[in-house]
């Protein structure tokens, strides 16, 4: 560990590091100019309705969370079930799943309305039928279980302890993440979100996420350039993220032909709305995941290289993913009724963030990069001799 | 007066009232004001009447530590029936407007600038009485070149009685910009508007009359329960589709003005068929043939109607056979504002006559005329002044009537025919600058005069053009006169003060006392001047002697409470129920009885006053008055008669404009009221989808409406529920008082665009006749 | 104890919206755009002036349905959403996060924010206004000019709820979802 403040805000001024640190010192003062917003005006300063409940906040915190549960799966590859060319991320993939639920956490804080109520109340009177409550109780468990080990990791290195908290820190990731699929897969009021889909499918676009920010870390800290330890585990990576983005490509087409058979009414109208509009055709479908899976397709899963330009679009990909997610099971009005006689009859919603919305939600990106430089000026996050 | 009577004893003719002794024994329960007691942190409930509209429903306000929290309905009204509307729900914001008018003011600065200072109650007075007295001094104390107008309200009646005492021949109210036509027209024919019995009718046309949303008691209450399959059936005739056309089971999108061609066209398909109640005609009209032959002769075909009216044939046969179907127990219903056009009165007329053809006259299921139950009436001076002059306006229509033609007085004093200078007008809670049509002119009017008084609660537009602005308190801040509702259940009922008068606003019954005692011996002074008969009195009986017939303190001497007290002196137990529960009727406590958590009983069915007239009927013949020929010297017809002229040339691109209203607001008296703000913003243009698309306008567009005389903006509303040629919005908005500061241009001004004509049987005012551009802005 | 209900004579509504002005009086309900408790829902008419469909324009009085299967309670992860004594949903904003998920997971758009106690609000019956002052009506239902609401008690067989919804047929909104509601739309 090197704590010296010195130490922590010198670093080789390329151009990519100085662009980096830019964006992020850029991303990190949003995020306080929105938090500032927020504490000022309240739920007011966001876009969000009472129709539309939800917006870009919950789906960062979730982009948030699936990178961190991510990261979790993709180190246990390694160090849980022991792939020998995985344990050499174990501890910056942690390092990564750490800040990514931090950052998750801080913009969520800023979203719920009494987060310090939410600490006494979910202990005292804890609503056991509550997605939301399993999700961020054990989400607060899985935080306590990758912490430790990360401790274990790093810090007092025990591979024993590492490995255990390994496997509860999977396990609580797990769980936690198909809780905050069941979030919305619980929602009986919203057809096409209801259901075992997300549950499921958040696992594997976790996994995703998982693959394509270990090409983006490793991507950006060997400047694109492997030794060759690391070329065999992104060849690995490689297959294993094509054959997921099969899964997935594959998944996302069985739900949207069962929701548009046979055009029950609200389901197949939220969906030929969701699957015809550009967020999901540019950003879900072509950069979340078919540009990945065709050059891993196309080069028999040989291209390390473009993979880390392909994971930058696949991670863009993924927030519109999530913020689709949110805005898809949203977007069918729970009344078609009009309220008073002069509106407009009620169509599908329109949500788009606030200002206030996008600085703390894309804010929280900058807590992101803050916390892996720091992580990585710290700790030491290659592996250690003895691997 | 040069007339051979003498002065006394017509004078003792004139008393307003009928007279009645002293009051006295008045329970101090009774008289002590509801609101003086308070626990603090208990809550009270007093029970009181609403006034944000005509209806009056019975409320109970809660009132906790001087502050009024919530209006509830008081269920024992038989008229409202346990419920309170939007409006009445809202009066908490009425009473709580920041933007209320607090203190007298007098006016400060050119008029219209809106520049007015703070005056203290004796100031303003003294001003009111320096101004009056050089008047009349100048005008040699003819009374009638000072005009009084009113509102409707409870305590109408209170300032009425100054205008009584003051001796003008000049008093104007809403009937010439509502209901004249329709009263009279259903009076004249069949001898009194009366109350449909919408309880028991089984089939109902109703026309240009919307009581979905322009609630009038007990009929919106009673009514909309058996729509829809439930026991009556409605037939809705209206331009639009409104939402009383929502509940109807047929709806006919009439064109506008020509109802008139639609009810003689079903006349004509019953007498044709011969499928009228012939008992009840034979029995009781007088005339029949007459009007059978006009109408036949005619030729008020279906067919002929449908090119007209746009209504098609088979439907006008089809209503006419199924009205006589269920008749008796059918109504043609009478509506209530029917400032249309040029054939109000005779619609009205030739309503009338088809509903009675049906024999649903003073009939449980038809048009009833009710009881009354009596009170005691209080004496108030009317003095003759011998140097008053005659209504200028009665030469403007046939019959003018005690509440004179608002708009043809306006006129033709604009237009200098008066026969003596108007120079000044005592307005109480009315609102002429948005009541009646042409802003233009009423603002002229209003600053021609030499002396404006407006009595009101809000900073109204005509309230910003007056000289002396005097603030009343609301309606829950003063106990108002008992007043008897007659009808199938009658009933007396009495608005209680809930809470003190905030600021340094006043009563009326406190203003009128405050003025006249300051203004009545100045004025006497100037009777004495250049009244003869007065001069004669004096020398035969003194002065004080004869000021007393002219003393306008008079009537207000007592208090409120004392006087309400009087009023129902001769039925027991009836003030104390007035105070307790805001309404008595006799055996009240016996007959009064909650049915379920919804419903009440409030008479026996026995009891209720569904037939009163004993076939003889309040006209002249006692009958159904079919052939008026007295009114053809007037220049009326006597037979309700379609005429080319009613037929109005829409010009392409360009559109005929209708007024109304919505259940969420009061003509204009609500514009300012936050909580009614808060379920409908503002007015829209409904204009035709199809039509709007054309003209490339969408919803919300923002509109200038344009007419002859003048314009407005208003956001657009483009919908089906209106047709092609028609264009609508609600009345009340777009003021011009920046005082007002919600209602501050805020939507369209109807008053602005509609122009200024009137039809000729009393001189109401045409509302809709107008034809207005669109352009988008 | 009771399990309060309501039946709705719905083709009596007129759409005059006082009970939306009697519930914001009463609850204190903050004016504005997506403050309310209640509201009457209606169709775009159907058809072309002067062929319009009456029957497309019906007035639905709408508030929040006391589904005694409550999604709402469901997901609430404080239980600050709750069944009370009386089968009535409630929240308790003290114990409320804002977490907003109630208010997605309602089927019937019934939630809010209160601005003042910056939690979610609903319809509760006039419980702390009415109910427990011994009132045996809500706002809404007493100053309703047509009368359309009959509320009361369907555990008792004589209450007026109980006796309507013997003798009336009735619908329920979005009833295949299981939660059971507790206002009945009498047909
Ligand atoms: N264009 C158009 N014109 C119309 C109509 C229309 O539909 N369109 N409708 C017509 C009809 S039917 C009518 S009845 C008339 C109504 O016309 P008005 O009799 O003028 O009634 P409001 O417009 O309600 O205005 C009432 C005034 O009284 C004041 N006021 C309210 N309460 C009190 C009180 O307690 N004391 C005092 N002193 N003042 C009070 C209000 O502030 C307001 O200024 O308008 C007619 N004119
Ligand atoms: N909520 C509410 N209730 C009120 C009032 C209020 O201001 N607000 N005011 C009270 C008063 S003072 C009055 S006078 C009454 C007014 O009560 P109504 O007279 O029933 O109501 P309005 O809306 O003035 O007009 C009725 C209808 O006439 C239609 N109409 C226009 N032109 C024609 C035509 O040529 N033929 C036919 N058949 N229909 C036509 C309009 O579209 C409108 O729907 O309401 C009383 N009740
Ligand atoms: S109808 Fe409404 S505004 Fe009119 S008196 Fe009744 S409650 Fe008041
Ligand atoms: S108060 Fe009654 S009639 Fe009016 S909108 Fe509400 S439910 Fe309908
Ligand atoms: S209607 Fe909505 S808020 Fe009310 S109980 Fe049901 S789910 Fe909960
Ligand atoms: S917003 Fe409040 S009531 Fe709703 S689910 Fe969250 S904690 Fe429960
Ligand atoms: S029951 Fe009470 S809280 Fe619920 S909508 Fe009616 S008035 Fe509002
Ligand atoms: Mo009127």
């Amino acid at each position: 560990m090197n704590l010296s403040i010195k130490n922590l805000i010198t670093f080789k001024k390329t151009p990519l590091n100085l662009l980096v640190a830019v964006i992020g010192a850029l991303l990190l003062a949003a995020f306080v100019a929105g938090a500032v917003m927020y504490f000022l005006h309240g739920h007011h300063a966001f876009n969000v309705t009472r129709q539309h409940p939800w917006g870009l906040l919950i789906a960062m915190y979730v982009f948030f969370v699936v990178s961190s549960t991510g990261l979790c799966i993709i180190s246990s590859i390694g160090h849980v079930f022991g792939v020998k060319e995985f344990q050499q991320i174990g501890k910056r993939a942690i390092a990564g799943a750490i800040i990514t639920i931090l950052s998750g956490f801080a913009v969520i804080a800023l979203e719920i309305g009494h987060p310090i109520t939410m600490l006494i109340y979910n202990v005292l009177t804890p609503g056991l039928t509550s997605a939301i409550w399993w999700m961020g109780t054990l989400y607060g468990i899985y935080l306590c279980f990758i912490l430790l080990e990360f401790f274990f990791l790093t810090i007092k290195v025990d591979h024993k302890w590492s490995k255990i908290f390994g496997i509860g820190g999977l396990l609580a990731g797990l769980a936690a993440h198909s809780n905050l699929g069941a979030v919305f897969g619980f929602l009986i009021s919203r057809p096409t979100a209801n259901g075992v889909f997300y549950p499921v499918y958040f696992i594997l676009s976790a996994m995703i996420t998982g693959c394509y920010l270990i090409y983006i870390i490793y991507g950006f800290k060997y400047r694109n350039n492997y030794p060759d330890h690391l070329k065999a585990m992104f060849l690995k990576l490689n297959k294993i993220l094509g054959m997921l983005l099969g899964i997935l490509i594959f998944f996302e087409a069985w739900k949207i032909l069962t929701a548009l058979y046979g055009t029950m009414p609200e389901r197949a109208e939220t969906i030929m709305y969701a699957v015809t509009s550009p967020n999901f055709l540019i950003g879900e479908l072509l950069l979340g995941m078919l540009i990945p899976f065709f050059i891993i397709l196309f080069t028999n899963g040989q291209a390390i290289k473009p993979m880390v330009y392909a994971s930058l679009t696949g991670m863009i990909g993924i927030f519109f993913m999530r913020y689709d997610l949110v805005h898809d099971t949203l977007v069918y009005p729970m009344t078609m009724l009009k309220r008073s006689e002069y509106q407009l009859p009620p169509t599908l919603l329109h949500y788009f963030p606030s200002p206030t919305e996008m600085m703390i939600g894309f804010g929280g990106i900058g807590i992101t990069i803050l916390g892996l430089y720091v992580a990585e000026k710290v700790f030491n996050l290659d592996p250690d001799p003895e691997h | 007066m040069k007339v051979e009577i003498s002065r006394r004893r017509f004078l003792q003719g004139s008393v307003a009232l009928t007279v009645a002794g002293g009051v006295s024994m008045t329970p101090a329960s009774v008289l002590a004001s509801a609101a003086k007691v308070e626990d603090i942190g208990k809550t009270k409930i007093v029970a009181t009447l609403c006034e944000m509209c005509v209806n009056k429903c019975a409320v109970y306000a809660h009132v906790k530590n001087g502050i009024i929290k919530k209006l509830d309905p008081n269920p024992y009204f038989p008229k409202s029936r346990n419920m309170l509307c939007p409006r009445g729900n809202s009066g908490l914001a009425s009473i709580y407007d920041e933007d209320r008018l607090k203190y007298p003011l007098i006016r400060d600065g050119e008029k219209g600038s809106g520049k007015f200072r703070r005056a203290t109650w004796d100031e303003a007075y003294a001003y009111i009485g320096e101004k009056l007295t050089k008047i009349l001094d100048e005008e040699k104390d003819n009374r009638s070149t000072v005009a009084f107008c009113a509102g409707e309200g409870m305590a109408e009646h209170t300032f009425k009685n100054f205008y009584t005492g003051f001796g003008s021949a000049h008093f104007l109210n809403h009937a010439s910009l509502c209901l004249a036509t329709t009263v009279s027209g259903y009076s004249l024919t069949i001898g009194g508007y009366g109350q449909s019995d919408l309880e028991n009718a089984n089939y109902v046309i109703m026309a240009g009359a919307n009581r979905a949303e322009a609630i009038v008691t007990p009929d919106t209450m009673d009514f909309f329960k058996r729509t829809k399959g439930r026991g009556a059936k409605l037939v809705t005739v209206d331009p639009r589709f409104t939402n009383t056309a929502a509940k109807s089971d047929k709806w006919l999108g009439i064109n506008v003005g020509t109802d008139l061609a639609f009810v003689l066209a079903l006349t004509y398909v019953v007498l044709k068929e011969g499928i009228y109640n012939k008992d009840f005609v034979e029995k009781h009209f007088n005339d029949f043939e007459t009007y059978k032959n006009h109408v036949i002769s005619n030729g008020y075909t279906p067919e002929w109607a449908e090119k007209i009216t746009g209504i098609n044939a088979d439907d006008i046969y089809e209503v006419a056979r199924d009205f006589m179907k269920h008749a008796p127990q059918s109504i043609y219903y009478q509506g209530r504002r029917t400032t249309w056009s040029k054939n109000d009165f005779q619609l009205r007329r030739a309503q009338a006559i088809f509903s009675a053809l049906g024999g649903g006259i003073d009939i449980k299921g038809g048009i009833c005329f009710g009881k009354k139950i009596p009170m005691e009436g209080h004496e108030v001076p009317s003095p003759i002044y011998d140097q008053s002059e005659p209504r200028i306006d009665s030469t403007e229509a046939a019959v003018v009537g005690g509440s004179g033609t608002w708009v043809g007085f306006r006129n033709k004093v604009l237009e200098g025919r008066a026969e003596y200078p108007i120079r000044a007008l005592f307005n109480y809670k009315h609102n002429p600058m948005q009541n009646m049509p042409n802003s233009k002119k009423t603002e002229e009017f209003l600053k021609k005069l030499d002396l404006v008084v407006t009595i009101d609660t809000m900073p109204s537009d005509t309230v910003m053009l007056s000289d002396v602005i005097l603030p009343e308190c609301t309606y829950l801040e003063r106990t108002d006169p008992a007043k008897v509702y007659g009808g199938i259940e009658p009933a007396i009922v009495q608005r209680n003060k809930v809470v003190d008068p905030m600021y340094e606003s006043k009563p009326i019954i406190d203003i009128m006392r405050g003025l006249t005692e300051k203004i009545s011996k100045p004025l006497f002074e100037i009777t004495k001047k250049y009244d003869e008969e007065v001069q004669d009195a004096i020398k035969e009986d003194g002065e004080e002697a004869t000021y007393e017939e002219f003393d306008l303190t008079l009537a207000f001497k007592q208090t409120q409470e004392e006087l309400n007290h009087h009023a129902v002196s001769k039925h027991p137990g009836a003030a104390e129920s007035l105070h307790e529960k805001g309404v008595f009727y006799p055996n009240m406590d016996k007959w009064f009885k909650k049915i379920n958590v919804n419903e009440y009983e409030y008479y026996p069915e026995s009891e209720k006053a569904y037939s009163v007239r004993n076939g003889k009927f309040k006209t002249p013949s006692g009958k159904i008055e079919c052939n008026l020929s007295s009114l053809t010297k007037r220049g009326i017809d006597a037979m309700p008669t379609w005429k080319k002229e009613y037929e109005m040339v829409i010009p392409d691109g360009q559109f005929r404009f209708v007024t109304g209203r919505h259940a969420q607001f009061t003509q204009s008296g609500t514009a300012n009221n936050k909580m009614l703000l808060d379920l409908v913003p503002t007015n829209y243009l409904w204009i035709n989808k199809r039509v709007a698309a054309r003209m490339g306008i969408k919803f919300g567009d923002e509109l200038e409406v344009a007419s002859s005389v003048g314009k407005t903006r208003i956001k657009a509303y483009p919908t089906e529920k209106i047709g092609l040629d028609t264009v609508f919005f609600i009345h009340g908005f777009g003021n011009y008082s920046e005082e007002l500061t919600l209602a501050h241009n805020n939507g369209g001004r109807d008053s602005n665009i509609i122009e200024d004509s009137i039809e000729p049987m009393h001189g109401a005012t045409c509302l809709h006749d107008t034809i207005v551009e669109i352009r988008k802005v | 104890m009771a399990r309060y209900g309501m039946a709705l004579d719905y083709k009596s509504c007129i759409n005059c919206r006082a009970c939306e002005s009697a519930c914001k009086a009463e609850n204190g309900v903050l004016p504005g755009r997506d403050n309310y408790r209640i509201w009457v829902g209606q169709k775009e008419i159907e058809g072309q002036f002067p062929k319009l469909s009456i029957s497309s324009l019906t007035y639905q009085p709408s508030q929040c349905q006391h589904c005694d299967n409550a999604p709402c309670q469901q997901v609430c992860p404080t239980n600050a959403t709750y069944y009370d004594e009386n089968g009535v949903v409630r929240v308790n904003p003290e114990q409320c996060i804002l977490c907003t998920y109630c208010i997605n997971a309602c089927p019937y758009d019934a939630r809010y924010i209160d601005d003042r106690t910056v939690t979610v609000d609903k319809c509760n019956f006039c419980s702390d206004t009415r109910l427990a002052n011994g009132e045996t009506t809500t706002a809404c239902q007493a100053t309703c000019p047509t009368k359309v609401r009959t509320f009361g008690d369907l555990d008792d067989p004589n209450s007026d709820i109980s006796k309507l919804l013997e003798k009336r047929e009735y619908k329920q909104i979005k009833e295949h979802l299981g939660t059971k509601p507790k206002l009945f739309y009498l047909l």
